[in-house]
């Protein structure tokens, strides 16, 4: 079989290729072996297209990043694992679970999960903050005080700023469709206060350079001590804490990113589900390997031992409670929200993105800006 | 081109019949005939290889689509969406501020370089390699090193200007800049190149004369230099606008495509593969063809005409 994921873990030496060999090793009439795909998301969906396009079955397995389900499902690109659903479903979290389904069918077996952290120096600060203004605040003054920028976070004109906005937006309590994406949602109003509250932070407590920074850019300034806080997922725990150079090495610490209100914590959901592809010879096999990825305890806890990848079986977290990086994804990843598998997707990804970056930056409205976001989203529904 | 391969060969068969030898070696292909024959498969292949996309990129553009999913025919649906779309008439501003600026700079840097290169000085040689550094960096990783220099983080330009937190890509109008600075710098040392080949080619005993008439240097330079590097400066212009035109890597890496820096390429590139709707991609790139093909059409008149006065005068 050929499992095709992409990814730095996918490289030789990665978890993903550990976690082949496994299952080769377990399976030796049926071995699986990774097809790597590039780094880029956009790029592995386009590798991934290519095959199914052509209806190839080049690719038995797919490494599917949740955002995906809808499109690669109406597609009709997918194997249905409905018959393996119960299996999955009793062991896996509800948020990674719920980035599988597509019009009320599991389409995509959970793998690995993601979700954004506060990263604060604990140095500067002492309790971590549960409102953004308390943030921006906090950020303000021990950034001035220590002559360091206060927040980094992903705000270049891509798909990270949308989760960063949507992790503000949904703070806010607001919400994009209901829950099976017949209706529309979304709020003008809290759109427009999220914006808002985004384009006052870019003369306040954003670093400079904010809005030309991606995950790499914001890792890069908070390990080299030039900011306060910083919003980022899970990898760049390691990275810092393996830094004994870097000025954050010995003091920063984790915790749930803040809300508005000061209740709990929201963070938009990343992560890769395996999927079954239509036109695989191997059906059978290759749902029994997306099961077993999902449901195998010793698949799941390497994820996170070795690789720093949020596991999506429940018991994994309970097993590793004493990882620092583990103990605080189970609880956010609880509160964690996916952003809609929806078919459209990457429409409305950029309909935001082209709408609401300008907004934030001083080029246009925010109102208006929320106004074509909604105007947007209601064209995707109902028809 | 089946057609031109079997044209020729009853001529053939039918001068071997009665006529003899002596009749065929008369009647036979000529020169030019037998020419086209052997021109034949490389010219089908060349139409293979550049005419069939072309062709197939027209097709796909005639019909409609639902992500990857075609719908039914369309007509030219797709071309009256897409020119009545501000996000296609925003990429086309910036891919047309973008080539005149660049190429302008470019023009008229890489000709400076192309006279100072063309003096015989100590260290010519270093100087020649030394300018050429640029132009053989990728253009992806220059663009990544560009996003550094420029980016507030770490900040290598502010850091030497002294501008403290100044947003060359994080504010608008400055990212244009930034990506046009990054070309030119990229590129004048290739028109420099090519002018300088076009330098090489001048006489020195024009200029003798010249001097011997007693024409000053900027004399020497408007009436000897310029009218004899003209089919040199056509053909740089030409190479660079074209290339111009198509540009991709550096506002991708560098601003992807924010504050109106989304050229044409990057927009076909966003309906091919990042939100697919081919019918719709394939008419971006049919128009964007069509721009390119006409500018390059203009400039190829005006570099025939000139290559024929050219030999006229020559001769």
């Amino acid at each position: 079989m050929v499992w095709a994921i992409g990814g730095s873990e996918a490289q030789v030496g990665g978890v993903h290729q550990t976690v082949a060999e496994m299952w080769s090793e377990a399976n030796p009439d049926n071995p699986i072996r990774i097809e790597i795909l590039p780094e880029a998301a956009d790029e592995q969906r386009e590798q991934q297209a290519l095959d199914l396009q052509a209806e190839a079955g080049g690719f038995d397995v797919l490494g599917v990043d949740v955002i995906w389900t809808g499109e690669y499902s109406e597609n009709e690109w997918l194997e249905s694992l409905e018959d393996i659903r119960g299996d999955i479903e009793a062991v896996t979290l509800p948020g990674p679970f719920e980035t599988g389904i597509w019009g009320g069918e599991l389409w995509a077996a959970p793998y690995n999960s993601n979700a954004g952290f506060l990263y604060y120096r604990t140095d500067l600060i002492d309790t971590p903050p549960t409102t953004w203004e308390e943030l921006c605040q906090m950020a303000e003054e021990a950034g001035g005080a220590e002559g360091i920028a206060g927040f980094v976070g992903q705000g270049a004109q891509y798909e990270g700023f949308v989760v960063n906005w949507l992790e503000y937006y949904w703070g806010l309590g607001g919400e994009l469709y209901n829950e099976d994406q017949s209706e529309v949602l979304f709020d003008v109003d809290l759109a427009t206060q999220a914006t808002e509250f985004m384009a006052d932070a870019v003369n306040g407590c954003y670093a400079p350079g904010f809005n030309t920074a991606m995950e790499e850019e914001a890792r890069n300034e908070f390990q080299g001590g030039n900011a306060v806080f910083m919003r980022n997922w899970p990898y760049a725990y390691s990275l810092i804490q393996e830094d004994t150079g870097s000025p954050a090495n010995e003091s920063f610490d984790i915790a749930p990113l803040p809300t508005f209100t000061g209740q709990g914590t929201i963070s938009a959901l990343g992560g890769f589900n395996n999927a079954v592809s239509a036109f695989s010879n191997n059906t059978e096999a290759a749902k029994e390997f997306v099961l077993w990825a999902a449901t195998d305890p010793e698949v799941q806890s390497t994820l996170a031992t070795e690789a720093s990848l949020p596991p999506t079986m429940a018991s994994v977290y309970d097993d590793l409670a004493d990882d620092p990086v583990m103990s605080l994804l189970g609880e956010v990843l609880s509160e964690a929200k996916p952003r809609p598998p929806a078919p459209q997707w990457n429409e409305i990804s950029v309909t935001m993105q082209r709408a609401l970056y300008p907004a934030y930056n001083g080029e246009g409205d925010p109102r208006s800006a929320a106004e074509e976001v909604l105007a947007f989203l209601e064209g995707t529904v109902g028809n | 081109m089946a057609d031109t391969q079997i044209a020729p060969e009853p001529g053939t068969r039918a001068g071997a019949g009665p006529g003899g030898p002596r009749a065929a070696r008369r009647k036979g292909l000529s020169e030019r005939a037998l020419a086209r024959v052997f021109v034949a498969p490389s010219v089908l292949l060349m139409a293979l290889v550049a005419l069939f996309p072309v062709i197939w990129a027209i097709v796909i553009s005639l019909f409609l689509y639902t992500r990857r999913q075609q719908t039914g025919f369309g007509g030219l649906e797709n071309y009256t969406d897409a020119l009545t779309s501000g996000r296609f008439w925003d990429s086309v501003w910036f891919t047309f501020v973008f080539t005149v600026s660049s190429v302008t700079f470019e023009f008229l840097i890489g000709l400076g370089f192309a006279l100072l290169m063309n003096q015989a000085f100590r260290g010519r040689g270093i100087t020649r390699a030394a300018i050429l550094v640029p132009w053989v960096i990728p253009t992806v990783i220059a663009a990544q090193m560009w996003f550094f220099m420029f980016n507030v983080t770490p900040g290598f330009i502010n850091n030497l200007l002294g501008l403290g937190n100044f947003n060359w890509l994080g504010q608008p109008g400055w990212p244009i800049f930034a990506v046009v600075f990054a070309d030119v710098w990229k590129t004048a040392p290739f028109v420099a190149l090519l002018l300088l080949a076009g330098l090489q080619t001048i006489p020195g005993d024009v200029y003798e004369s010249a001097r011997v008439d007693n024409a000053g240097m900027f004399q020497r330079f408007w009436f000897i230099t310029m009218p004899l590097l003209k089919p040199a400066i056509l053909v740089a212009l030409l190479f660079r606008t074209v290339d111009a035109l198509r540009v991709y890597d550096l506002p991708a890496v560098m601003t992807q495509g924010a504050f109106g820096t989304e050229s044409l390429a990057i927009l076909v590139r966003e309906f091919v593969v990042r939100t697919p709707n081919p019918g719709f991609g394939a008419a971006l790139s049919t128009l964007t063809f069509i721009l390119v093909l006409g500018i390059g059409m203009i400039f190829v008149t005006l570099l025939g005409r000139d290559l024929v006065i050219g030999t006229e005068g020559e001769e």
